[in-house]
This record gives structure tokens, sequence and C-alpha cells, in this order.
């Protein structure tokens, strides 16, 4: 396969190209699915290919095909260098690539247990321990529709590039969704879609011990439907759980960094940003407030060593103390803004563009511990998961509905109560937090970007953090 | 081995494996985007690929796979593997049949033009018609995404069906920007470059972007909204989705058991014409080899019918409607919808202005997200122009507004349709849906804290 890779540079090369890269992937993956108890069709898939990319005079050209006969190497070299070609007249400024060290390497994620190595048997085994666990019986509530899927992939790729690049990786993914929906005869329904993944092998999947966190979802789904009251819409304060902080470190800091959002790359699909290139510096937040995404955790949902295109990944602080302290860059938008990129183009299969994506996206703990956040609210909810939510595609006006949330009096957890809802501005959301936990916890989910579509598998998380005076409503 | 020889022989080995049934189909696409912003491009890409797919029943058990490479052996070594892993599995709910051909096909016209695959320099001269539109119509900047595709599929089942089908399109989305807050978006797409119109939407998109500048933040509250066709497509394409039976299976639709119920205003005829001439995704068969025909999904507000495959025929009752297809990732034979279409009303766009009088116009939408499929509540995000409407005309250009609201009740509450429709396809909208401006009443409307 490292022939192939190789080949195709060098037929780009000799087009006299300003620069070219190859990636070639072999990725396979299964998925095993019960509904309501009953296995819907076991699904496997498996595919391999080839994606050039290739500048010439400030135009970028991208061709893939998944034939990997020479002969068809060689046409899609070609026919990237003519889409380049094709493009030139209409290029208002030359797209340049930031200069980066050329890497060599090898690297692969090491599961205990390689997924291959685990049985048909073995996945429909756990998926039906968490059906058994689902029963009203235990959950002591009706789940009337009961959807549970388990995925696993493995990838593997080979990058090489014109600069002396070349790198090979291998990582392997489990996860698992779940789709719930808890019914009560006086309250209807209440639903929650969960995911969990993680690089590595099944033994990934084994320490979330599936049956028992499945079954307290629906556990908690009860108790949300039966006993929630309405929730309170007025200003008040809010302490939300570590899922809530990493959907917003998600949406509110990581999107509207990504530079190539900032350029307007994206304005005709995810949008653009409220931040400009020149608000480095610019103060969104309380000193509470840094943000981080990294790549390089191990076992993380988001993990990767080197990005599609070869420069080696690292820790990126976006929000420092409140400040905004670097953007998202790959090598188109760090030679535009003067810096280097740092390691975040990725692409979720061969024939997609590398593009501008978090990874592991989370705050960083305080020195709280949950009942010091709590003890001096006298008058507040606690939300500790989310259903919908979304936000505008500049980033900036943004909404959070809580699923599992109580009110706070006089310091303490009370009372459930059903569908908080949190509109509100990045810089006031970031502006009302005066604490944070010291826990960090992640969640996996898949993020959403580009076009043709890239779902890339990401963590976000962070501690639970506590925001002064904001209006709940809806 | 050709693309009809692999079907073939697919079907063949999956029969030796044991299985009862086997489906298998091969898709070739040869597609091209150019996507520009800022008002310059900043790639052009180009796909060819080769997908087998195949189905395998044994009894009640059913499974699938895709494969994504088109050497026979790589789909021979993942079908051992998938028959094995069928074995193991328990049966399914019911046990279904792949429907009995063989059948006969007849093309839908103008599905495809031989020019389109043809084109590559051609391309930039599209997205520089489409520029130049949006700029000479007011626009400081424009952005847009232009794609080709050239598609042909042959589908082999063990009970006797065997087509091959073909068809092209081009489709364009562009975003004109008068100011970061002033935008608008226009969308043209076809099965043939003649009813191409980039111009025409690059100035639809720089004329909303022009009326949308100095916006102010808009009001909290229950207002009567004409939604305009992306807005809608949007909806509307996910109702369409929501009567899959898929989907209702999952547990993720409000259309579950609401078949003969009705669902929506009278005013409102879904449709899903899979067999529209020059309709985006108009085609002969599904990946069952079950011709394909158009289906009145809803209809003057009742709902007819769930979009079928044979395994949820066989679950739900009622007929198959020629929907089912190896749709996306490894999800198996699915029921999808193909064009989804609404009938028109008999008023102007300026009539249902005029009959709204007081009311919001709102031209575009992102980021819908659900509560709770089953009972449909819902937000979304207003995106590009959004206006008030203002004694029957369209007036203060608004911003910070989110829909907030729940979707079947907005269903019964459309009140009018204009009699003007267009076709939307865009990266929020994946299924192609032809439609008209909606008026619904009553429309919640929330806005984030400044």
């Amino acid at each position: 396969m490292e022939d192939l890779v190789r080949h195709a540079i060098e037929s780009a090369s000799a087009l006299g190209v300003d620069y070219a890269e190859a990636r070639l992937h072999i990725d396979s993956g299964s998925a095993f699915t019960l509904n309501n108890g009953v296995p819907d069709p076991v699904q496997l898939a498996r595919e391999r290919g080839i994606a050039v990319r290739i500048l010439v005079d400030g135009a970028m050209g991208f061709a893939t095909t998944n034939d990997l006969s020479k002969a068809s190497l060689g046409s899609t070299v070609e026919i990237a260098y003519r889409s380049a070609k094709a493009s030139r007249r209409l290029i208002a400024k030359p797209i340049r690539l930031s200069e980066q060290k050329a890497e060599e390497a090898n690297w692969e994620t090491k599961g205990r247990k390689p997924l291959p190595g685990v049985t048909t048997e073995e996945k429909f085994r756990v998926l039906e321990e968490i059906e058994k666990n689902l029963q009203p019986d235990i959950v002591k509530v009706a789940v009337p529709s009961r959807t549970l899927i388990l995925g696993d992939d493995i990838t593997e790729r080979y990058f090489a590039n014109t600069d002396g690049t070349r790198i090979h990786g291998k990582a392997s993914r489990v996860n698992l969704l779940y789709v719930l929906t808890v019914y009560d005869p006086g309250k209807g329904t209440i639903q929650r879609i969960g995911q969990q993944g993680q690089t590595g092998g099944w033994e990934q999947l084994e320490q979330w011990d599936p049956p028992r966190l499945v079954s307290d979802e629906a556990k908690t789904l009860g108790k949300m439907l039966t006993e929630g009251k309405q929730a309170p819409r007025k200003e008040l304060d809010l302490v939300v759980g570590s899922e809530v902080t990493g959907i917003v470190c998600h949406e509110s800091c990581g999107h509207p960094q990504e530079a190539d959002r900032i350029l307007g790359r994206e304005a005709a699909q995810a949008g653009e940003s409220y931040l400009k290139p020149e608000m480095i510096g610019y103060r969104v937040g309380t000193e509470a407030v840094t943000v981080v995404d990294d790549p390089t955790i191990p076992n993380s949902n988001g993990f990767y060593l080197y990005d599609e295109e070869g420069v080696k990944a690292e820790r990126r602080i976006l929000i420092k103390e409140g400040v905004i302290n670097a953007f998202l860059q790959n090598r188109e938008t760090g030679a535009e803004l003067g810096v280097s990129s740092n390691g975040s183009a990725r692409a979720v299969a061969y024939d997609r563009e590398p593009m501008i994506r978090m990874a592991n996206t989370f705050m960083l703990p305080g020195s709280y511990t949950h009942e010091e956040l709590v003890e001096d609210v006298k008058e507040g909810v606690f939300v500790k998961t989310f259903m919908e939510w979304n936000i505008d595609d500049r980033r900036y006006n943004q909404r959070y509905v809580g699923l599992e949330a109580y009110m706070i009096e006089k310091g303490e957890v009370t009372t459930p109560v059903r569908n908080p809802i949190l509109e509100i501005t990045t810089p006031r959301l970031y502006g009302s937090v005066d604490a944070a936990g010291k826990e960090v916890e992640f969640e996996a989910a898949t993020c959403g970007k580009g076009e043709p579509s890239q779902g890339a598998p990401v963590w976000h998380g962070g501690p639970s953090i506590r925001l002064r005076k904001v209006r709940l409503g809806g | 081995m050709n693309p009809e020889q692999v079907v073939e022989q697919a079907v063949k080995f999956g029969l030796k494996l044991g299985a009862d049934e086997v489906a298998a189909s091969m898709m070739r696409e040869r597609r091209k985007m150019l996507r520009f912003s800022n008002n310059s491009i900043i790639v052009m890409q180009s796909w060819d690929h080769t997908v087998p797919a195949v189905y395998l029943t044994s009894k009640r058990k059913r499974a699938a796979a895709r494969v994504g490479d088109p050497d026979f052996d790589a789909l021979m070594d993942v079908m051992k593997t998938l028959k094995v892993a069928m074995d193991i599995s328990k049966p399914g709910a019911v046990e279904s049949t792949l429907p009995k051909g063989p059948f006969k096909y007849e093309a839908v016209p103008h599905t495809y033009d031989a020019k389109i695959p043809e084109m590559t320099d051609e391309l930039t001269g599209l997205a520089e018609e489409a520029i130049n539109a949006a700029l000479s119509e007011g626009a400081k900047r424009s952005s847009g995404t232009l794609v080709t595709n050239e598609w042909e599929k042959f589908v082999k089942t063990s009970t006797g069906s065997e087509g091959k089908d073909r068809g092209t399109s081009i489709e364009l989305s562009t975003r004109a920007f008068f100011d970061d807050d002033a935008s608008g978006m226009g969308v043209s797409c076809a099965t043939r470059l003649a009813d191409f119109d980039p111009t025409h939407a690059a100035k639809e998109a720089a004329k909303i972007a022009c009326q949308a500048k100095n916006p102010v933040f808009g009001d909290e509250g229950k207002f009567t909204v004409i939604f305009g066709p992306s807005i809608m497509a949007e909806f509307l394409s996910r109702v369409a989705d929501f009567a899959s039976a898929y989907f209702v299976d999952l547990g993720l639709s409000f259309l579950k058991e609401k078949v003969g119920q009705k669902v929506a205003s009278e005013e409102l005829t879904l449709v899903d014409e899979a067999r529209m001439p020059a309709g985006i995704n108009s085609c002969s068969f599904d990946d069952e080899g079950y011709p394909t025909r158009n289906t009145r999904i809803i209809d003057h507000g009742v709902l007819k019918t769930y979009l079928h495959s044979s395994y949820s025929v066989a679950e739900y009752g009622g007929e198959l409607t020629g929907n089912s297809f190896f749709a996306g990732g490894t999800w198996g034979l699915t029921p999808i919808p193909l064009n989804v279409v609404v009938e028109p009303g008999d008023i102007r766009f300026e009539e249902l202005l005029e009959e709204v009088k007081n009311g919001l116009y709102l031209t575009n939408n992102w980021y819908t997200r659900f509560q709770n499929y089953q009972t449909g509540d819902f937000s979304s995000i207003c995106r590009d122009g959004a206006f008030r409407i203002e004694n029957g005309r369209i007036g203060q250009p608004l911003k910070g507004l989110r829909i907030s609201d729940n979707m079947p009740r907005i269903l019964q509450s459309i009140t009018s349709l204009s009699k003007e429709r267009q076709w939307i396809k865009w990266w929020e909208v994946e299924t192609p849906t032809y439609l008209p401006h909606i008026a619904v009443e009553g429309v919640g409307i929330t806005r984030a804290t400044k």
C-alpha cells in the first residue's frame, strides 16, 4: 500500500505541481442492533480507496477512487491536477500551505483485547444483557422503545506528501448508541439518545459496564418523567454537569475557533464565526474558563497522533483564563494567518478532504467539589444532562434544554425539574462562569461538518461549572 | 468483471453460502464538486466510486453489507463473514420475502444528460456566473457549492428481479452576504443542464441578503409565519423521513401508529414522487428490485402510508412502495423518500403576504434538534433573511430568532400555500424537495439573552 501512495506522489510530481499528497485508507466496521429485543440485520462495511490532493499555481484539486489499479491511480492524479488547473482563473488569493517539518512515523492504538478477536456471539451477548436490564421490573418504568446499536471500526491509513512526510497510522474504535423512550400513562414520554465511544480494544466497552449504564439512564428518565416539576423561567444561578459543559465547549468554543470558519471557507454550509482573525486576545469569559482541544489523549474518541496533512498532533489551548488564545489551524489557514498548523486537519474517510476539526474539546477543571459549587446557591437549577440543543451558524446564540435537572434551594439539590431551557449568547455564557469543579468527564459524540458531510468521532467534556445570574426561559 | 456480472455472481454466491434470498446492487458514481467562498474557488473535488452492496435473508434472519471495493474477491470475503454473523444472530420479528420478479421497469423521462459528466472547466464558468450575478445584485461576497453527479446502478435479486438504471444531476447552493448578519441563500438543481439556472439562484440569494441588511433583534412570542421553501423543505423532508417504517420502528417518529389519522392541516398533501419526470432522485426501481411509484404520504392532512421495504411491509402490513435502498453507512436496506413534493396552493407569494398581513417571513434555517421524536418538540435556528411582515409587505429585517415549537402542531396549523414551487436540495436538505412558500399560524419564536 505504501507503494501506491508513493506512486501517486511521484506521478503528481512529474506533472510539475507545487504540492501533492496522497492518503490511502483501508477501513472495516460492523454494527449489531437490537430493536426492542429483536435483532435488526447484521451489518458489515468494508472499503478502501485513495485520495490525491494537488496544489497548482495556488489552486487546489482533490480526487479519489476506490479502484487501486495503477491505471486508475494515474487517472485520479490527472483528474486532481486538471481540477486544480481548471480552478486557477477564479482564485482571488492563491492558496498556500504553512511550512511544516517533514515527519516519518508509524502509530497504532493497541487494545488489550483487539476488536478482530471479539466474536459475534459476544457482541450479541452484550446487547442482550443491556436489553435484560431494561425490563420494567428492574428499571421500575416502561421503556416501550429500546434501540441498542453496538458498532466497531478499524481504520488503517497511509499518508505521503511531496514535502517528504510519510505516516502510517492504525486505529480501532468501539461505540455504543442507545435510544430509549420511557413512557408513563399519566405523563407521556421522555427520550434519550446516548452514546459511548473510545479508541482501543474491547476492554474499553467492558469498562463502560453497558448493562448498568443504560439501565441507570432508563431509571433516571423514569424519575424525570414521573417526578419532574416545571422548571422555573427566570434569572437565577445555574450549575451544569460535565455533559453540558462539554457540549458548550464544543459548540461555542471549538467551532467558532476553527480558522476555516473564521476565514469564511465554510460560509455556505456550516457557517462562519463571531470571531475575526484579529480577535486573539479578546476576552470572552471569566478567568475560570480555560478550554482546550487535545487529540493526544490515549483511548479518547477523537484520538490521533498525526493529522491528515501529516502534521504532528498537539494540545491546543483555545480559551485561556477567559481570553481567546488560539484557533484550530490546518496548513492552509495557518499560511493565511501567518502561523503554523496545529495539526487540526481530519478526514473521516479516504474520499473526504482533510478539513479543520475538533478532536477532544473540554474545559480544564477548577478546585471546587460538587457540594462547594452548590452550597452558596440560594435559588438555582442543577442541569446534569441535556437533550435538544442548537446554535446559530456564527456560534453566538445557543440553546440547551436540560434532561436530568433539579432545583437548588438554599445550597442543596432538591426536586427534579423538567425541560429547563437556557438560551444565551456565547460571551454571556462564558462571562457568567464563576467556578469550575475538580472532576473532568467526557462524552462521545459525532461532530458534523463539511461538504460532503463528515461525521467525526470526538469527545467533549469538562467539570461541572457554575453560572451566575442567567435567565432560564424558552 | 462488469457490474452485471458482479451482481449476478453475488446472488449466486449468496445462495451457495446458504442464504434463502439475496439482493445485490452495484452503484457507480462519478461526482464533481466545486466549492467557492469569498468570491474565490477553494477546491474542486472529484470522486469515482464503485460500491457493491448485498442483503441476505435466512428464515427470519437478515444481514447486509456495503463493500467499497470493486474487487469481487473482497465482496465474497465479506459475504462469507456476513453469513456466519447472520447465522449466529437471533431471528427477526417477522419473516419477510423479497418482491417476486421479474418486473417491467419503465424509465423515468429526463433523468440523464450526457453533457453533465463531461464538465470540468465549465464548472469554473458556472461558478463565475453565480458569483458575478450575486455581486451585480448588490451582495458583497458569495459562497457556494456546485455539484455534478452521474450514477449508474445495477440490481439483481434471487427472486427474479434484475435491472439497470442511470441518472445525472447538477446542483448549486449559494449564499450571498451583504454583511456578516445580512445573508441569503439560493438553490438551483436539475437533472438536465437546460433546466439549471445558477444566475437565478445567485440573484435570489443576493436579493435576500440585501433586503436583510441592518437587522434588529426580533421579539419572542407566537406569530403567523410564512416559511420560505428552504426552511419548509428542511421540515417536510424530515416529515417524509419520519414516514419511513424504519424510523417508526426505531421509535424516532411522531407518526408512529398514525396511519389513517389526520396528522396535518387539510391544506397539506405530501408526496414521494419517485417517478417525477426530471426529478432529482427519480429512478425506476429500488434496491430490492421493486418498481418505484409515486406515493402519497400525507393526503389533505391524512397520513396514508409509511414508506416501506419488504421487511417493514411484513411487520406493519400495507403495500410495497419501492423505497427500499442501501442507504448511507452500513444501514442495510432502509425505506427512504426520493423526491419529496408538496402540492401547491392557488395564490401567488405576494397574495400570501397580503393574506398573512402581519407576521414573520423566514427564509432559511439550520440546526433543527428534537427533544423527543415521538412528541415532535423541537427547535431550529433561523439563518439568512428573516423579516417582519407589516401590512402585507416584507418589512424590518430581524436576527437572533429561533423556532421553538412542536412539529405535529406546525403541520396542523398550515393555513395557506403559494402556487409557485421550487426545488430545494442543499447541505441541510439531503432529500430533494419541491415545494411552495407555506404559511403557518401560532409559531413559537424564542431568542437568546443578549
